[in-house]
């Protein structure tokens, strides 16, 4: 795979527009969609960067979930509105629906080493979405009283 | 907001605030994905209140004004008339026009292919599946089962007929781009990961809960995917 200015553009325009339907399918508040869908593009270009440097597949959709935990905790306080309506949306170009495909391509194939394979990956990928988002509510949590001194300066 | 797909944790909070706010003493509140149960005292006499929930599919409308309408009560003092009213008008309404929400969302489903390689085709391929998806399935009054599977039977369907009319004018299409991109409309990947997010801080019953509708809705999707699949490469069409 080639890594050119196309390819970035290409993938920033696909995922942002991937997460402006995923809004609309979720029911998402129509003043949200645009901060949703930056957050989610920034993430999965994010992700992407690591993945193509480091062939791990864990360490992008752990480190571009916790981004997206910070950023929605931020915006949460900021616009006053739960955290969930930022991370839901923003979250789905990392869920591992093409493993989880495969996964079952392969049983019909009765290739279960593939199959298998294709559900572990899946499986820690989505730990790994929930871990980075947990975190970073952590993490926002025990910082709380210093940001909003923060931000009231 | 249960039924809307909001987190265990949240709405113990907003229970326990909405019921503090109102001079009862102790509320005890257990939550999972099926229902609520609630314990308070008033007066020194105990009362407990069970309520079933089901689950409709995700709605981040109904939670964000669901929340507002927490901290509204909280913060004045409405009588129980007035807050049932507000919330029957939280629970039925429709924010965008259902063509266009069908419109919009099969987009999302169609954009998911190029991001993972596809080409144009594939896309406008995918976007024709994830719109028939949206509008014959969307809305079934059945169990969530029997709706995924339906799902998966009309993804793999609508993908194997593209590929197929494709193939015959000579454009080379791949079945698996195709069928992915309306699947990711179907996949349960929101469960799982409210599960395990749940799993980790503690609500074993509440995790495993989602964790498992989270396998039965996949098992679904592989079911009607599988049944299509294994019936074209039968046909040959493949």
């Amino acid at each position: 795979m080639t890594y050119d200015v196309q390819y970035w553009f290409g993938q920033a325009f696909y995922s942002f527009f991937a997460i402006v339907g995923f809004c609309f399918l979720f029911n998402s508040p129509r003043r949200l969609i645009l901060s949703t869908s930056l957050t989610g593009m920034t993430a999965w270009l994010i992700s992407l960067v690591l993945s193509a440097l480091e062939a791990s597949f864990i360490l992008p959709s752990f480190v571009g979930c916790f981004f997206i935990g910070i950023v929605a905790e931020i915006l949460a306080q900021k616009k006053k509105h739960p955290v969930l309506l930022f991370t839901v949306p923003a979250i789905v170009p990392f869920v591992p629906g093409y493993g989880i495909y495969y996964m079952m391509l392969h049983i019909i194939e009765k290739n279960f080493d593939k199959a298998i394979r294709h559900g572990v990956e899946s499986i820690f990928i989505a730990i790994s979405i929930a871990v980075g988002i947990m975190l970073a509510t952590s993490l926002m949590r025990i910082l709380q009283p210093k940001s909003r001194s923060l931000f009231r300066r | 907001m249960l039924a809307a797909g909001a987190e265990t944790y949240r709405i113990e909070d907003t229970i326990n605030r909405m019921i503090r706010s109102r001079d009862v003493d102790g509320p005890e509140i257990f939550v999972i994905p099926t229902g609520i149960i609630i314990t308070y005292r008033v007066d020194g006499q105990e009362y407990t209140k069970l309520q079933r929930t089901k689950t409709k599919g995700i709605d981040l409308e109904i939670i964000k004004s669901a929340n507002e309408f927490s901290r509204y009560f909280t913060a004045h003092p409405i009588t129980l008339e007035e807050a049932l009213v507000e919330l029957k008008k939280i629970e039925g309404a429709p924010q965008f026009n259902k063509y266009l929400t069908a419109f919009a969302s099969a987009v999302g489903g169609g954009f998911f292919v190029p991001m993972l390689g596809g080409t144009m085709i594939e896309m406008f391929m995918a976007y024709i599946g994830s719109w028939t998806i949206l509008a014959t399935t969307a809305r079934l009054q059945t169990n969530p089962f029997i709706k995924n599977f339906l799902g998966g039977m009309v993804a793999a369907t609508s993908g194997v007929l593209c590929v197929w009319i494709a193939s015959l004018f000579g454009v080379d299409a791949s079945v698996n781009k195709v069928i992915i991109g309306p699947l990711m409309l179907l996949v349960p990947g929101l469960p799982l990961i409210a599960g395990i997010r749940d799993l980790i801080s503690g609500e074993l019953v509440a995790g495993s809960a989602r964790i498992t509708e989270a396998m039965f809705i996949f098992i679904a999707i592989a079911f009607g995917v599988g049944i299509v699949l294994q019936a074209s490469i039968l046909r040959g069409i493949l």
